[in-house]
């Protein structure tokens, strides 16, 4: 025979955990104002968020062994992240375009690819989360990263101007009109290159 | 005190046949049948994923000057996360003590995972290979972390759960070679049960994110979702011949992934439900290019549901002799 409690226990813990992991993201999606439910119910929402972030130990320290055993076991699991693709809303994409600059005066438009379609889609993953507010720290250091990956392809380019944007695209409405997408900048980067090292003004 | 010993004893019964309930939902008897469907499922999955990764598998998991932005990056943010998660700098570290180049090393592993995928499908060493697909899986999902997208989630979980159910199963070549003894069924039925509470709150949790989006009632969010790159494969020239379906798809879409949870246990709706779900799935791939999304998602709800339907019946039958035994010993008791 096998321990049924000890299964019964960890099945607890487990979906404990993975109700946790939904319920923070869908209470933040309500304490954002992305949701259809009235603004009154935001303050509840953020407060919810915080009861289910404390679940899963993120009220403590970042080197609190609790809060690492659970991420540990969450990533483990597959379960860090809740299911809430594609909701409340699709959002619009987000592009970045890189200007290439040569000496001669020249200027290219070019965009960092990979060779699959499939790997495609997580290029795209990437920009959907440099749009997020949580990832501006680090915005400037991925965009270099991105530029390098392309000047590799370009050594000839002495400057690269990367500007980042949102794309809205047109409704069905505004489609039948002939109205196109609309590209909206965010933020924008130069670098100048020199010698293998991209430089970021 | 004869009435309040015999309300101690309705509750106590009462928590008791709670209990029991609860236990006989955790551990029906299964065959293995689901988890034969699992295993070449997810074998598949594994085999797709790193042979639709393979020309870029370098690019993506390189070291920072030689990749798109460097492993680095997904791996600090991991490690911010938990030093203790997986990752493929602890692959390259190794390598690296024993004199063996980065390149080598994220091509043994990119080797060994698709090797894994297809030991999988075959059944063969059907555990060592489930957790070295988990493994490496995970190693490359976080170490891509950035780049990483709901399919890599799924996969890991898909993998998680294959590696710690009762393998091998009958249908494959371990069984054949070794005959070991048939695994205890309600063990069987626990990583089953496992499975398909999970589908549940992942559907359930989807469904109300949507139901609170204003887009998917009106079919704008089911518009935008298949116009916009990479997932526009359908020409929008297509789509807005049939503008005037977009708003029931998104409301059906909606009301199917939130009901999932109820009617998907119901015997006479559940083959409705799950040709539905897995309709709709193959439709996301189809229509909008996530071929992985949707293969996991797909044998997910096949092992999940889809193996056998004696679910129900095992389960409610059960209960209910539970009910009449709890019944009987009460009146006996008075």
């Amino acid at each position: 025979m096998f321990p049924k409690r000890i299964y019964a226990a960890w099945f607890g813990i487990h979906f404990v955990l993975i109700t946790a992991v939904c319920f923070a993201g869908l209470f933040s999606l309500i304490a954002e104002g992305a949701t259809i439910l009235p603004s009154a119910l935001q303050p509840y929402a953020r407060k919810a968020e915080v009861a289910a972030a404390w679940v899963l130990g993120k009220q403590t320290t970042a080197s609190s062994p609790v809060r690492r055993g659970i991420a540990t076991y969450l990533h483990a699991a597959g379960i860090q992240a809740g299911y809430t693709f594609f909701a409340p809303n699709v959002p619009g994409y987000d592009r970045l375009t890189l200007e290439l600059f040569y000496d001669d005066g020249r200027v290219e438009r070019e965009s960092p690819r990979l060779r699959s379609k499939a790997a495609g889609l997580r290029l795209d993953s990437l920009l959907d989360r440099l749009a997020e507010q949580s990832y501006e720290p680090i915005r400037e250091a991925i965009v270099k990263r991105l530029a390098f990956s392309v000047w590799r392809e370009y050594p000839d380019v002495k400057k690269i101007h990367a500007v980042f944007g949102s794309v809205t695209p047109p409704d069905i409405a505004e489609f039948e009109r002939g109205k196109p997408e609309t590209f909206q900048p965010i933020f924008s980067f130069d670098f100048s290159l020199r010698e293998g090292h991209g430089e970021g003004q | 005190m004869a009435k309040g010993n015999e309300l101690s004893d309705k509750s106590e019964t009462g928590s008791l046949f709670a209990l029991r309930s609860f236990l006989d939902f955790l551990f029906p008897s299964e065959n293995d049948r689901w988890l034969s469907v699992l295993r070449i499922g997810l074998g598949l999955q594994t085999v797709v994923y790193a042979l639709f990764l393979r020309s870029d598998w370098h690019y993506l998991f390189a070291s920072t000057g030689k990749g798109l932005i460097g492993r680095e990056v997904g791996e600090a943010i991991t490690t911010f996360d938990s030093p203790l998660i997986p990752k493929l700098g602890w692959l390259i570290a190794l390598g690296r003590s024993v004199n063996i180049s980065e390149e080598a090393v994220l091509s043994v592993a990119w080797a060994c995972l698709l090797s894994a995928g297809c030991f999988l499908l075959l059944g063969l060493f059907c555990r060592p290979a489930a957790i070295i697909a988990w493994f490496l899986h995970l190693c490359a999902a976080e170490s891509g972390g950035l780049l990483a997208y709901g399919a890599d989630n799924f996969m890991t979980t898909a993998l998680f759960y294959l590696m710690l159910s009762p393998l091998p199963d009958s249908y494959s070549f371990d069984q054949w070679v070794a005959k070991t003894k048939p695994r205890n069924p309600q063990l069987l039925g626990f990583w089953r049960r496992v499975l398909q509470v999970h589908l549940c709150f992942v559907y359930f949790i989807g469904g109300l994110a949507k139901c609170l989006g204003n887009g998917w009632w009106d079919g704008s969010n089911l518009w935008r979702s298949l116009i916009r790159p990479p997932f526009n494969l359908v020409p929008p020239e297509i789509l807005v011949r049939f503008k005037y379906t977009l708003p029931a798809l998104g409301i059906s879409i909606c009301l199917l992934e939130v009901s999932y949870p109820i009617f998907i246990w119901m015997k006479k709706t559940r083959r409705v439900w799950l040709i539905s779900i897995l309709a709709m799935h193959a439709a996301i791939g189809l229509l909008i290019g996530l071929y992985l999304f949707a293969l996991v998602m797909i044998v997910l709800n096949l092992a999940a549901f889809g193996a056998n339907s004696r679910i129900e019946s095992g389960f409610l039958s059960r209960r209910k002799r539970t009910g009449a035994f709890v019944q009987i010993s009460s009146r006996a008791d008075t």
